[in-house]
């Protein structure tokens, strides 16, 4: 939705309502005021609702795209980004030629940037519930071929040592992926242990 | 550097307006001062200083060309 048209006792709290409804901040709001509110006489003979149209501003890709194109460029970085949607999720590209700065170690820089952008959105559009996921180059898929071949390695060697692998600590996106890839795996079974942000998986003998 | 941060910290507050970033620069090192409303604090933070660390760690890439040590501190 991207306009509404609500009636209040006052201005402002006819705008509140339209925003609330809307999932939207004040600051993404085009307010007008379509009819002031009249008290009446002694509040009650002839009082009249406020009337308003609020109008979103801007979309969240919109959004997206503007906040994280000027964040790159204060960081004086390049890169082309380009946001899409499904149902579930944001898609966040940065067609990042330059540069493995906005990766950082293991992805380290990338999840952390993703989680930022998640809080900024959520902040902006309180009515949003989908996730934002953030790409730079290739590296998601290139993550999960690493990840698949380092899962495959470590079940070699519970097999070759008949005793448990534990692998280091992996963020929940990793771990599902290493799940994943020794799940019909016939003589290995995994399972996750420890904490956040130390979790990290274990690979034992079926 | 600074303009990074009132980017950042201007899109997680309720107060944009009232979000102060202050830059010293040291030889080797630079910090990053954010002030922003009482109400915003928390914002900023983030449960269990989440948001902080994130902050900390894009502003820490963005000046990892620059070959400086950058922190970030978030001021009452």
């Amino acid at each position: 939705m991207k306009a509404m048209e609500v009636t209040g006792r006052t201005v402002e709290e006819a705008v509140n309502k339209a925003v609330d409804q809307l999932g939207i901040k004040k600051s993404n709001a085009q307010i007008e005021v379509l009819c002031e509110p009249n008290q009446g006489l002694f509040g009650i003979i002839g009082s009249k609702d406020a009337r308003v149209l609020v109008t979103k501003r801007y979309e969240a890709e919109e959004y997206l795209q503007k906040f994280i194109e000027k964040m790159l460029f204060l960081m004086e970085l390049g890169g082309e980004v380009e946001v899409t949607s499904s149902e579930e999720n944001y898609y966040v590209r940065i067609n990042d030629s330059s540069s493995g700065i906005l990766i950082g170690r293991r992805g380290r820089t990338l999840n952390e940037m993703q989680y930022l952008v998640n809080s900024i959105l959520r902040r902006q559009f309180p009515g949003i519930r989908k996730r934002v996921i953030m790409d730079v180059g290739n590296y998601r898929q290139r993550r999960e071929r690493t990840l698949n071949r380092l899962a495959l390695k470590a079940a070699e060697r519970v097999l070759a040592t008949r005793r448990q692998v534990f692998l280091e600590p992996m963020t929940p996106q990793d771990r599902r992926i290493i799940h994943l890839a020794l799940k019909e795996h016939g003589e290995v079974y995994t399972y996750s242990k420890g904490e956040e942000p130390r979790r990290q998986i274990v690979i034992g003998l079926r | 550097m600074k303009q990074l941060v009132e980017h950042i910290a201007r899109a997680l507050v309720d107060y944009p307006d009232q979000v102060d970033v202050q830059q010293v620069e040291g030889e080797r090192s630079v910090i990053l001062e954010i002030r922003v409303a009482p109400d915003d604090m928390g914002k900023v933070i983030g449960k269990r200083g989440r948001i902080a660390k994130a902050i900390r760690t894009v502003v820490g890439a963005a000046a990892l060309k620059d070959n400086k040590r950058v922190m970030v501190e978030i001021i009452q």
